[in-house]
C-alpha cells in the first residue's frame, strides 16, 4: 500500500492510542521505584518498597487466599468447562443457541449483577460468607472462559478423527484420551491461564461475597482508602507483571496472536 | 463423535446416556450459579424491608421507590449518559487503530494486535491506581501542566469528577471495542476491495461504501460491550468519582452496606440487569459478541 497522508495520520493516531493504553501502567511502575515516600516528587530509585512487602503478614495472607480462590475456581472451570464444550460440540438440542448465550452472561453482564444475585441467593440460604462463597462467585466466569476457548478449538477440528479411532476399535474413553484430548490440550491450558488471570484480579464480584477475609485485590482496595503509597505501587507493579507474564505465556502457548493473524 | 444423533455407533441409547452425563455439570453450573440466583434476586426485589425485618409479601414498593424517590432517576440517567459517552469515545479511539492494524500495516501485525489486547486482561485495580496517580490534585498531569506554565493552579476537575470516571472506563473498554471492530474488519474479503478499486472507487469511497458498512457488526458489538462495562461499574466511581461521579452501581452497593435494604438493592439490580439484557439482545440481532473469547 502506498504511504499516503491517510497512512501517516492513522499512524500518529495509533501511536497516541498506544500511549493512552500504556502510559498509566508505566506511571505505576515508575512510582513503585521512587525512593521518596511522597507520591509526587521523584527522589531516586529504590527497591525498598518491594522488600518491605515480604514482611507484611496480612498482605501475604491475602495473596495466599487469592491463589487458593483462583486455583479452585480454575480447576472447577477446567472440568466443567471442558465437558461443557464437548457436550455443546456433540449434542444438538432444542434451545442450544439460548444456552450458549446464557452461558456468556457471567462474562458479559456487569459483575455487579452476578455478585448481587449470588449474595442475595446466599443470604436466603443463610450461607456464611467466606472464601468458599468467593470461589463459587469466581466459578461463574472462569467456566465459560475455558468452555468457549475449548469449544472454538473443537469446532475447527474434524469430527471424523474420533469416529475413525472408534472404527479402529478404540473405546469412547480411549478415543477421547488419545485423539481428542491432545488436540484440545492447548485450548484448555490457554483458557485456564486466562481464567486464572481474570480470577486473580477480580474484585467486583468478590467484594459482594468476601465477608471478613481478604484476597489480594480486596487488600489493595482497602489500602487505597488511605490514599496512594509506595507500597500500593509496589503491589500494583507485582500484580501487573504477574498478569503480563501469564498473558504473554498464554498467547505464546496457544498461538492466539498467530491464529488471528493467519486468517488473511 | 456425532454418534448420539446419527446413530453410527452401536448402542445409540448408551451414547445418549453418555451425552447426558457430559452435559450434566454445565447444566448444574448454569442452574445453580446463574439462573437460580437471578430468579431469587428477581423474587426478592418484590419483598420489602420493614424495620429490620424483610417481609416476604409481594409488592411493587421497591420499584415505586425507584421511580418516585428523586435520588434514583437522575443518577440512573447520568449513568446511562456516561455509559453512552464512554462507548462512543472508545469506539472513536479503537476504530482507526483497528483499521490501521487490519488494513494498513504489513509488518509486526500480530505484535501490534497483541499490544492492544494485553491491557484487556491487566488488573483493573492497578489501572485505578494509575489514573488516580495521573489525575490527582498533585498528580502527574497537573504537575506537568504547572511545570509547563500552562496553568497557575491544579485543575480541580481532573479527579473526583465524572470526567475521571469517564477516562478510566475508556481505558478499560477500549481493548474490548478494538477486538470487536478488528475481527469484523478481518472478515471483509480482500477481493471485494480489489473489485471496488477496479470499478474506479477511490479509497475514501471504498471505506464509506464497503468497509464501514461491513464492519458495522463489530462496531455494534464493541459499542455494546463498552456500554455494559461502563453501566455496571461501581469501583471506579467510588475511587475516582467524588460526589458528582457516583453512579447507579454505587446506589445498588449502598443498599448492602449501611442501609442493608437488600430487597431494594435487588430491585435496583434487576433494573440494571434489564437494561443490560435489553441492549445485549438488541445488539445480538446486529452482531456477535463472542469474538473476544475465541
Amino acid at each position: 500500500m502506498k504511504r499516503t497522508g491517510t497512512f501517516s495520520f492513522l499512524r500518529t493516531y495509533s501511536v497516541l492510542v498506544y500511549f493512552f493504553l500504556y502510559f498509566p501502567l508505566l506511571v505505576v511502575f515508575l512510582y513503585s521505584l521512587n525512593a521518596s515516600r511522597s507520591t509526587v516528587r521523584f527522589e531516586g530509585l529504590t527497591l525498598a518498597w518491594y522488600s518491605r512487602l515480604f514482611h507484611n503478614p496480612a498482605l501475604l495472607e491475602a495473596l495466599f487466599n487469592s491463589l487458593k480462590v483462583s486455583a479452585v475456581a480454575v480447576s472447577f472451570a477446567v472440568v466443567v468447562g471442558t465437558t461443557g464444550a464437548l457436550f455443546l460440540n456433540r449434542v444438538e438440542f432444542k434451545g442450544k443457541a439460548l444456552f450458549r448465550s446464557l452461558s456468556m452472561l457471567p462474562i458479559i453482564l456487569p459483575g455487579i449483577i452476578v455478585g448481587l444475585s449470588l449474595l442475595v441467593f446466599f443470604i436466603n440460604l443463610r450461607l456464611q460468607l467466606s472464601l468458599w462463597t468467593v470461589m463459587l462467585g469466581h466459578m461463574t466466569f472462569t467456566t465459560p472462559v475455558v468452555m468457549f476457548q475449548v469449544l472454538a478449538r473443537l469446532q475447527r477440528l474434524s469430527r471424523n478423527l474420533e469416529n475413525a479411532a472408534m472404527d479402529l476399535g478404540a473405546k469412547p474413553h480411549q478415543a477421547f484420551l488419545y485423539v481428542t484430548l491432545p488436540m484440545i490440550k492447548r485450548a484448555i491450558v490457554g483458557g485456564a491461564l486466562l481464567a486464572f488471570t481474570m480470577s486473580f484480579d477480580e474484585i467486583i464480584i468478590t467484594f459482594f461475597l468476601i465477608g471478613t477475609t481478604n484476597t489480594l485485590p480486596v487488600y489493595l482496595y482497602g489500602m487505597l482508602r488511605f490514599g496512594l503509597s509506595p507500597e500500593v505501587y509496589a503491589i500494583s507493579t507485582i500484580v501487573l507483571g504477574f498478569s503480563l507474564l501469564l498473558i504473554l505465556f498464554m498467547a505464546r502457548y496457544t498461538g492466539t496472536g498467530e491464529e488471528i493473524y493467519g486468517k488473511r | 463423535m456425532n454418534s448420539s444423533i446419527e446413530n453410527t455407533c452401536p448402542g445409540p441409547k448408551k451414547s445418549w446416556n453418555r451425552a447426558l452425563l457430559q452435559g450434566l455439570p454445565i447444566f448444574m453450573w448454569m442452574l445453580l450459579l446463574i439462573l437460580v440466583p437471578l430468579a431469587i434476586m428477581f423474587v426478592t426485589s418484590f419483598f420489602v424491608k420493614e424495620g429490620v425485618q424483610v417481609v416476604h409479601r409481594l409488592t411493587l414498593r421497591n420499584y415505586l421507590e425507584f421511580f418516585t424517590n428523586p435520588i434514583y432517576l437522575p443518577i440512573f440517567f447520568r449513568t446511562i449518559f456516561l455509559a453512552l459517552s464512554v462507548s462512543l469515545t472508545a469506539l472513536l479511539l479503537a476504530y482507526p487503530l483497528a483499521f490501521f492494524i487490519s488494513r494498513k500495516v504489513t509488518r509486526f501485525r500480530s505484535q501490534l494486535y497483541m499490544m492492544v489486547i494485553v491491557p484487556l486482561w491487566i488488573s483493573y485495580l492497578v489501572r485505578i491506581v494509575a489514573w488516580r496517580t495521573i489525575l490527582g490534585r498533585v498528580g502527574v498531569l497537573n504537575s506537568l501542566l504547572l511545570a509547563l506554565g500552562l496553568i497557575r493552579e491544579p485543575l480541580p476537575f481532573l479527579i473526583y469528577s465524572p470526567f475521571a470516571v469517564y477516562l478510566t472506563l475508556i481505558h478499560i473498554a477500549l481493548p474490548f471495542v478494538f477486538i470487536s471492530v478488528f475481527s469484523s474488519l478481518e472478515k471483509i474479503p480482500s477481493n471485494l476491495l480489489d473489485a471496488t478499486s477496479d470499478l474506479g472507487a477511490n479509497s475514501f469511497q471504498t471505506f464509506r461504501h464497503v468497509i464501514l458498512p461491513l464492519s458495522m457488526p463489530g462496531v455494534v458489538s464493541g459499542f455494546t460491550l463498552a456500554f455494559v462495562i461502563a453501566l455496571g461499574d461501581y469501583i471506579i466511581p467510588q475511587q475516582l468519582g467524588g460526589l458528582n461521579g457516583l453512579m447507579f452501581g454505587n446506589l445498588i452497593v449502598s443498599q448492602f452496606g449501611y442501609a442493608f435494604n437488600w430487597p431494594l438493592g435487588a430491585a435496583l439490580g434487576f433494573i440494571m440487569f434489564a437494561v443490560a439484557v435489553a441492549i445485549l439482545f438488541f445488539s445480538q440481532k446486529l452482531g456477535s459478541s463472542e469474538g473476544f473469547l475465541e
